[in-house]
């Protein structure tokens, strides 16, 4: 019998596939993982000290430098945070159009993540650019109404900066005309690809109990087949108008999530799709002109805001003493939720696997250490 | 145990592909998707449109380069008025407080004769390393002098260079008016009623003695045409002196009095930093109306290279037997 010793190793912090600067501490026998400990903070910038600091206005660009592939949804879950602390009305357009660059997002996103996933398989970089392509198409139209591809700051209290026009209209329906496109050859190109299959196929396994104790939300959670989407649990801004389907996996391994964030895209889609439709009968401006965003004063109390983040549930909690900033802020950042449950998934998998399972989770070391 | 709350026809479960593969299958069927794209991206039509899935989509930077939206969003400028040379800039502090990075900093100009503040800013820096762009400044100002620009191109080896003072912010309403018409005919008029009004309360040269009115990092082209075309760039905007002369000074003595500075700082070689030869239209400075005359034999770059006392038509003589030369070789 061949005797063997366990040996520890460091995977990051400057390694390409772990997203960002994030160190696992693995601990392997062989080539099976025995133990896995996830190392952050290497990103830490203060980012909740600074939302004491800054006023409510102020705070808005640091938002997008959480997740910095969804800036749009960073901002709207802010914005609903001091909204909801405020007593501040939003209109029902401006409701619309943070919907529509919310699912925008949320495309982007998955089509992103799920290249960055194959290209930690092994697939390097072709993949990724078929998600690249179309992220790119989407950044075009943010920076068109925002100012900036991927840092939009675009989001108000009461609503957002600027509205969208007749070009951004034309041009989301050019966009629109080719996604189902993409969605089919995306799936063509991978969902039956051997090398997909003998990667994410029972890989990475997070049952469900688990997933729950571990509050995981977002397509890690649907993977594992708890039907769980605020969009529908808790429907925040115009949510509760459109016709849409959560979908979930059932093993909870790396192809489950993968087939979730394919099916979540087309879902996106649909909503883009009846967004579009109900926009021009949405009622009042981009923007509540009545709110005072630079000197706007929150009363004494505090507010929990959620939406549902392409990688999760992302959440703002801020207390106010009655001043122009936060007394206390805080931020439920879904990457670093989804993160602590690694360890678990790994356990047991081989190496080479455990860099597939990260990319499954999706994370953003932005927002895991803000 | 069911955890789902949602509603069973709001979810629906995603279809697994549990089959055993056979070897090659579906990578085949991959291959072939891959081969109709690289056809396409071979042959395609360039830079496709946003509704297509095939084609080529890259843009061959630098020499292609996409065009900028017009709310595109960079770095703030500070604008000032093309024909009377103001600032638009009145010194609020509004973006000051507002800029989350804390970046931006001003002084405010005062009147030398009285000491009170005028609607103008002496001194303005912005920290461009810093700066993170939200626009939250343009947004803010309330005299439309503050703007976000569109040059991304802004690399440079010197860090200190990024501390952008007054004279390298400044750029004319018209380079603003060319990368964002629309955006700048909303707020125009109001823009220039309140200019009007400011200028009025600035004595003096205060409010337009900054810099050489850059545009776009080109010096602009001064209305002025320089003498002979190879006479020192005339009529060069006086820069600081004017203010520390004060305001109540005769005219005629004013324009001695910068005579004689002209003449030093000709000495020292100041102002000649860029000693550029004139006939390659050296750093063109824009008039000012209603500038003292003898300021405009305020020598600037040449000068200092041909001879520091020589006296003004043997100056120009000079130049103009040079600029001859340089033209008969063909430069």
């Amino acid at each position: 019998m061949l005797k063997t010793e366990e040996l520890q190793i460091n995977i990051g912090p400057q390694h390409p596939s772990t997203h960002g600067v994030f160190r696992m501490l693995v601990t392997v026998d062989g080539e099976t993982l025995v133990d896995l400990k996830p190392v952050f903070g290497y990103l830490h910038r203060n980012h909740e000290q600074l939302g004491e600091v800054n006023t409510y206005l102020q705070n808005m660009p640091f938002t997008d430098r959480l997740d910095y592939f969804n800036s749009m949804v960073n901002n709207h879950a802010y914005a609903r945070t001091i909204e909801t602390l405020a007593g501040v009305e939003v209109p029902e357009r401006a409701q619309y159009i943070r919907v529509i660059m919310d699912e925008l997002s949320r495309i982007l996103n998955h089509a992103t993540a799920m290249g960055f996933m194959l290209g930690d398989m092994g697939a390097w970089q072709t993949a990724l650019l078929w998600g690249m392509r179309e992220r790119e198409k989407i950044l075009d139209m943010f920076e068109y109404v925002s100012g900036a591809r991927m840092m939009c700051n675009y989001c108000r209290f009461g609503g957002v900066v600027r509205d969208i026009d007749d070009w951004f209209i034309t041009e989301l329906k050019k966009l629109m005309q080719g996604l189902p496109h993409y969605f089919d050859d995306f799936e063509g190109l991978l969902l039956n690809s051997e090398i997909l299959l003998a990667r994410a196929r029972n890989i990475g396994v997070l049952p469900k109990e688990l997933a729950l104790a571990y509050s995981v939300t977002g397509p890690v959670l649907r993977g594992s087949g708890v039907a769980y989407d605020i969009r529908k649990a808790e429907p925040y801004a115009v949510y509760d108008r459109f016709k849409f389907k959560v979908p979930v996996g059932t093993v909870g391994d790396v192809y489950d999530r993968f087939l979730v964030r394919i099916a979540e895209m087309r879902e996106s889609y649909k909503i883009l799709e009846q967004a579009l439709e109900q926009l021009p009968d949405a009622t009042g401006g981009f923007i509540n002109p009545k709110v005072k965003q630079q000197s706007l004063k929150a009363p004494a109390g505090e507010a929990y805001a959620r939406v549902e983040s392409p990688k999760g549930e992302l959440g703002f909690y801020v207390v106010s003493d009655g001043s122009g900033s936060a007394y206390r802020y805080k931020v439920r950042a879904p990457s670093f939720i989804n993160l602590s449950a690694l360890a678990d998934m790994c356990k047991g998998y081989t190496i080479a696997d455990v860099v597939v399972i990260l990319g499954s989770i999706d994370i953003v070391m932005g927002e895991v250490d803000r | 145990m069911t955890l789902s709350h949602l509603a069973t026809e709001d979810v629906f479960v995603v279809e697994r592909n549990d089959a055993d593969f056979r070897a090659g299958q579906g990578m085949t069927k991959g291959l072939g998707i891959v081969f109709r794209k690289f056809r396409k991206a071979l042959f395609g039509k360039p830079n496709s449109d946003r509704a297509d899935t095939e084609g080529q989509f890259n843009v061959q930077y630098p020499e292609e380069r996409l065009a900028m939206p017009e709310a595109y969003r960079n770095m703030p400028i500070l604008l000032y008025d093309d024909a009377t040379g103001h600032e638009l800039c009145t010194s609020c502090f509004q973006c000051e407080r507002i800029c989350p990075p804390q970046v931006i900093h001003i002084t405010q100009a005062k009147d030398p004769a009285t000491g009170k503040p005028v609607p103008a800013a002496a001194k303005f820096v912005l920290e461009y390393d810093t700066c993170m762009s939200c626009g939250y400044c343009a947004e803010v100002c309330p005299f439309d002098a503050i703007k976000m620009d569109h040059d991304f191109e802004l690399s440079t080896a010197n860090h200190p260079e990024l501390d952008v003072d007054y004279n390298r912010l400044l750029r004319p309403v018209s380079y603003y008016e060319t990368i964002a018409p629309t955006m700048w005919s909303d707020v125009k008029e109001q823009a220039m009623k309140k200019l009007q009004n400011n200028i009025k309360r600035r004595p003096g040269d205060i409010g337009r003695d900054h810099g050489q009115k850059i545009k776009g990092g080109a010096p602009v082209a001064a209305a002025a045409t320089p003498a002979a075309g190879a006479a020192p760039a005339a009529a060069a905007k006086p820069r600081g002196p004017v203010a520390a002369i004060g305001k109540n000074m005769p005219e005629d003595k004013t324009a001695k009095l910068l005579a004689i500075r002209a003449a030093n700082a000709a000495k020292r070689g100041g102002g000649a930093a860029d000693a550029a030869p004139v006939a390659q239209a050296a750093p063109v400075v824009e008039a000012v109306a209603d500038a003292p005359a003898a300021v405009s034999a305020a020598p600037t770059g040449p000068v200092a290279a041909i001879g520091q006392n020589m006296s003004e038509d043997k100056r120009a003589k000079l130049e103009a037997i040079r600029a001859a030369k340089r033209a008969e070789r063909g430069e």
